[in-house]
């Protein structure tokens, strides 16, 4: 009993310790973020390799959860007679929760693992010590570029997932089911709304962009210098993620939804 | 009119005492590296050489005592100081550290970029011209894992000098070469020097090379330097110590076996159920 409660004690100032460095990490990251912008190529390099280098894999995701969402509710909706609100159903579930929660969680599965691997290699093999006695610091040069990059391109990610899951669920619900193109379209049109509905999946996926960099540059930043540090960093990045991003849109999703 | 006059001695360490939680690491330390002359850092593993480079460098800071660079103390607790101070010094990794997603040319024009407002045109210049120096200036469009260890020192020393520092510190530059590259390291470690009028600071174990390349040995052991001075020198000390690291003896006041209870108690000790 007292080696239980020993070990939840060491494991909560482990807990402490962690959440208190993250903390000190974030505010760190601060001062540099105005200065970023000045050298906005290190920003579009990295785009590139978090963002673009994801595309096929959103792309290929959103357009199959656009699918199965399609098969899934026209077996609902044709017991209720409302099929031909198919898409409006698809669309607002795209937008509002599925394109910002799954593009973020395969993102933090690609992209942030790849920059806690990245730059934790860095760590293990001196280049971030390199650069600190080049008189460079590595939060300028490596950190900040890493999290801006991931902050711009989750939310454009989103976006990109929600179209083509609008896609695969018109493709499926007007040509495999039968669908009116007519009622599919003009549904999606009076029910998806820009403001409540575009624009809070878009402030989803900004906070869960600002999630997955924070976690992958932290990680990869505070990696033991070895093999087993960097694995480890990365799995930490996409499991403690993960959890972050399920558990913001439940806060999330409580602070947008109206009449809740 | 005033005069200007530098300290003979680039860097001083003046009674460091450097602590890594309850184990001294130094203890009262003191070195003076003269200005111009090649000095090896020599000591047995686990003495704290690297933990002096970092103590010169500002990465690390005494727990009493100073380290003084051209004069002034190093104090990492102005990052602004902290690096105007290290753009006067090169360092080269072990491994030479070179940033992996960049070229050879690259890697060499990176502190030039990130300091300097240089034009694409004197920037190429001083690059190859610092690649040519160290043999590699063919080599330009590699990246860092098309080379061997000793082509990738020679990048990272390359780099170390492009923006002509005051001091070089070698941390261990012939660990894991072939003979002919450490020669070549070798050469290029004391033609650097001499050619360039800096000052150079190499950590190593290999005591043939340093006799061959230190104007100055300092042997550290148990948080002190132990012993100092010109190769011949050293090979003079009547101190075990020095005569052990000197001649590479298995036994000595550095001892074989770890300290630890004798070989019959922990048999004893061991066999007990």
């Amino acid at each position: 009993m007292t080696r239980s409660l020993r070990d939840c004690w060491v494991s909560f100032g482990q807990f402490a310790a962690t959440f208190g460095s993250f903390q000190m990490f974030s505010l760190r990251l601060l001062p540099y973020l105005p200065k970023a912008f000045l050298r906005p190529r290190l920003i579009t390099d990295q785009i590139y390799s978090l963002g673009a280098l994801s595309l096929v894999l959103i792309m290929f995701g959103g357009f199959f959860v656009g699918t199965v969402l399609a098969l899934q509710s026209y077996s609902t909706l044709v017991e209720f007679g409302q099929v031909d609100a198919l898409g409006a159903f698809a669309s607002e579930a795209l937008v509002r929760e599925l394109g910002p929660v799954v593009a973020a969680l395969l993102f933090a599965g690609r992209a942030g693992s790849a920059v806690a691997s990245e730059v934790g290699l860095m760590r293990a093999t001196n280049q971030l010590a390199a650069m600190e006695l080049m008189a460079v610091d590595p939060m300028q040069r490596v950190i900040v570029p890493r999290f801006i990059a991931g902050v711009i391109s989750v939310p454009l990610l989103a976006a990109i997932f929600c179209t083509m899951g609008v896609l695969g669920a018109y493709l499926v619900g007007v040509h495999l089911l039968g669908v009116d193109v007519g009622a599919f379209w003009s549904h999606i049109q009076d029910r998806v709304d820009l403001v409540d509905d575009v624009g809070s999946g878009l402030f989803k996926s900004f906070v869960f962009g600002i999630s997955a960099s924070l976690m992958g540059v932290y990680e990869g930043y505070n990696a033991a210098p070895n093999a087993s540090g960097v694995s480890r960093a990365a799995t930490r990045t996409v499991v403690i993620t993960s959890v972050w991003i399920l558990l913001f849109d439940f806060v999330l999703t409580g602070m947008t939804m109206p009449g809740v | 009119m005033l005069s200007h006059k530098k300290p003979p001695n680039i860097v001083e360490i003046q009674n460091v005492s450097y602590r890594r939680g309850k184990r001294a690491i130094f203890d009262g330390l003191n070195m003076n590296i003269p200005r111009g002359a090649v000095c090896a850092v020599m000591g047995p593993s686990g003495t704290g050489k690297t933990t002096l480079l970092n103590l010169i460098t500002g990465q690390l800071l005494p727990n009493d005592g100073a380290v003084l660079f051209d004069g002034r103390a190093v104090c990492p607790c102005s990052r602004h100081g902290l690096y105007d101070m290290r753009r006067q010094i090169g360092v080269l990794f072990q491994d030479g550290a070179l940033l992996t997603d960049l070229n050879v040319y690259e890697n060499v024009a990176f502190p030039l970029r990130e300091h300097t407002r240089l034009s694409e045109l004197l920037i190429r210049q001083i690059v190859l011209m610092r690649l040519h120096s160290v043999g590699l200036r063919a080599a330009w469009q590699r990246m860092p894992s098309e080379l061997s260890g000793g082509m990738a020192r020679r990048v990272g020393l390359a780099r170390a000098l492009v923006m002509d520092p005051k001091l070089i510190i070698y941390d261990e530059p012939f660990t894991g070469l072939d003979p002919i590259a450490v020669g070549v390291i070798l050469r290029l470690i004391r033609h650097t020097n001499d050619v360039l009028g800096i000052t150079s600071i190499v950590v190593t174990h290999d005591v043939a090379e340093a006799e061959m390349l230190a104007d100055l040995i300092f042997l550290i052991s148990e948080g002190k330097v132990v012993a100092s001075g010109s190769p011949a020198e050293m090979q003079q000390k009547d101190s075990a110590m020095v005569q052990q690291f000197m001649q590479g003896l298995a036994d000595g006041p550095v001892p074989f076996h770890y300290p630890g209870a004798s070989y019959a108690d922990q048999l004893q000790t061991m066999s007990r159920p």
